[in-house]
């Protein structure tokens, strides 16, 4: 149990950095390259949506730094002043921002398949392949030679999955197995689901996976799907993975759970970002040109949305109404 | 410090070797890729560790070996040679495949020959082919021997 939760926080934040650089700069080239406003489709990487998903995110001190089951020690008692206390808050709030750090959203790698050279001559001589790698040490990983000799005597690329392996195996990662563990097979996850250990399935994951491979995704896909059917968005809010969540929810128009969670914790800057991004990902939808047309702001958006986009048109309007009833009698009182 | 090994080391000759040094246990070889001084012993001191073999599969079917090809390409440079098992590897199985263009400074005509000799770090040793063709003659041998008896054996059968 201790092992899960200790696994996926191992690594974090100096390995994402050079792996976010590649799509954070394609990214960026294109934004110049194409103008700003007349994107047809802003990417995960934007800095407008990365800002809306980040507020989104939240910054509960007490669930970022919650305690992870470590070792036994007693604990640690020191008197501040007032100063020391904000200042010692300020560095809790900069060390919680690096760990609020979204992990990155690719597409799914094409896979490799290239023969480097066919020797006939080779066929029958060997009864097994052979893998080799080049083991320089200052090539990135993505660069690295990796080949197979078949039996047949064809010299080809190494699949994805075997490239993976072998790097593990000669540069070993910390928190990441040779073979991927079997919790990550699907009649599997659905237990982790069931005991709602969505956050330390998806550290493992990270840990395991690289972001485009087909398994990382297919896990986060399954994760964010089952968070959607029973409703516990709340399980992610404040860690690194609500970013992703939102993204894939909004992609494919889910928001209606989203919203009516977002609404009943009266997070109401929560949800007029949320409807602001789904504008931004579907420019072409009725709501979105009716805000830019009349520029609505706060709940008039969120009304607006409810009418046109929504399929729980029905909740949306009770939990609004549940709102500001709430806010209704805290004010008058 | 001086000690029993300069002994072999003064005097003359003594050339640099990538060869195999064998690690291990008992019926669970496993080799290293390593540049030596020839006179040293088999799985002695050696100048650089270069990589690994596993000559046994592994649970994918694989025998997975790695190859700093950096630094063999230095020792290369340096005049090393190959031990025979080494060019086999390194020759043979395409070695790594990979180096074609690195290699080409040691002037073998590199630009109209990519896949032909030049497919993996160095050209197919000539002994691989023709240890390749005498598995393939032996093994066609086996099998006739093996129809002829049971043409013989056949054929009195019919008869009686």
């Amino acid at each position: 149990m201790a092992a899960l939760a200790a696994r996926g926080t191992a690594a974090l934040p100096a390995r994402l950095r050079p792996l976010w650089a590649l799509p954070a700069r394609r990214a960026l080239a294109a934004d110049a390259g194409e103008g700003k406003a007349a994107q047809p489709k802003p990417a995960f990487t934007d800095e407008a949506v990365q800002t809306l998903l980040y507020k989104m995110t939240g910054l509960d001190l007490h669930k970022v730094f919650r305690p992870e089951k470590k070792g036994l020690k007693p604990p640690h008692y020191k008197l501040m002043t007032e100063a020391q206390l904000a200042e010692a808050t300020r560095k809790a709030i900069e060390e919680a921002k690096t760990k609020l750090i979204m992990p990155p959203v690719l597409n799914e790698r094409e896979p490799i398949d290239d023969v480097l050279a066919e020797d006939k001559v080779l066929e029958g001589t060997e009864t097994a392949k052979y893998v080799f790698t080049d083991l320089s040490y200052s090539i990135p990983h993505r660069e690295r030679f990796i080949v197979v000799r078949e039996p047949n005597g064809v010299l080809r690329k190494a699949t994805w999955e075997e490239r993976d392996r072998m790097i593990q195996i000669f540069f070993p990662k910390e928190g990441r197995r040779v073979i991927p563990p079997a919790l990550f097979k699907d009649e599997n996850l659905g237990t982790v689901f069931q005991q709602d250990r969505h956050e330390d399935l998806l550290n493992m994951c990270i840990a395991q996976f690289e972001p485009d491979s087909p398994d990382y995704i297919r896990v986060h896909h399954r994760t964010y799907e089952d968070i959607e059917k029973r409703g516990k968005h709340d399980l992610l809010r404040s860690t690194r993975h609500f970013g992703g969540m939102v993204w894939y929810l909004l992609s494919r128009r889910k928001a209606d759970g989203l919203l009516i969670d977002m609404i009943n914790r009266d997070l109401l800057d929560d949800a007029t970002s949320l409807i602001t991004l789904y504008h931004m990902l579907h420019p072409e939808c009725q709501s979105a040109k009716e805000a830019k047309e009349q520029k609505l702001q706060g709940v008039d958006l969120i009304k607006v949305f409810v009418k046109t986009e929504s399929q729980r048109e029905g909740y949306i309007q009770l939990a609004l109404q549940a709102y500001e009833e709430a806010m209704a009698t805290s004010s008058a009182s | 410090a001086l000690s029993a090994g300069s002994r072999l080391l003064r005097g003359r000759g003594g050339h640099v070797v990538i060869r195999f040094a064998l690690g291990g246990c008992t019926n669970r070889p496993f080799f290293r890729i390593v540049a030596a001084n020839s006179r040293r012993a088999r799985d002695g001191k050696y100048l650089e560790q270069l990589g690994c073999l596993d000559p046994l599969p592994n649970a994918h079917g694989e025998k997975v070996a790695g190859l700093n090809l950096e630094r063999l390409r230095y020792w290369l440079g340096c005049g090393a040679q190959l031990s025979r098992p080494a060019e086999k590897l390194l020759g043979r199985l395409g070695g790594a495949g990979m180096d074609g263009g690195g290699r080409a400074g040691l002037g073998a005509a590199l630009t109209a020959s990519h896949r032909a000799g030049l497919a993996g770090f160095l050209p197919l040793h000539p002994m691989t082919v023709t240890g390749a063709e005498r598995l393939r003659r032996r093994r066609q041998r086996e099998q006739q021997p093996e129809a002829a008896p049971a043409d013989g054996s056949a054929e009195p059968g019919t008869d009686s």
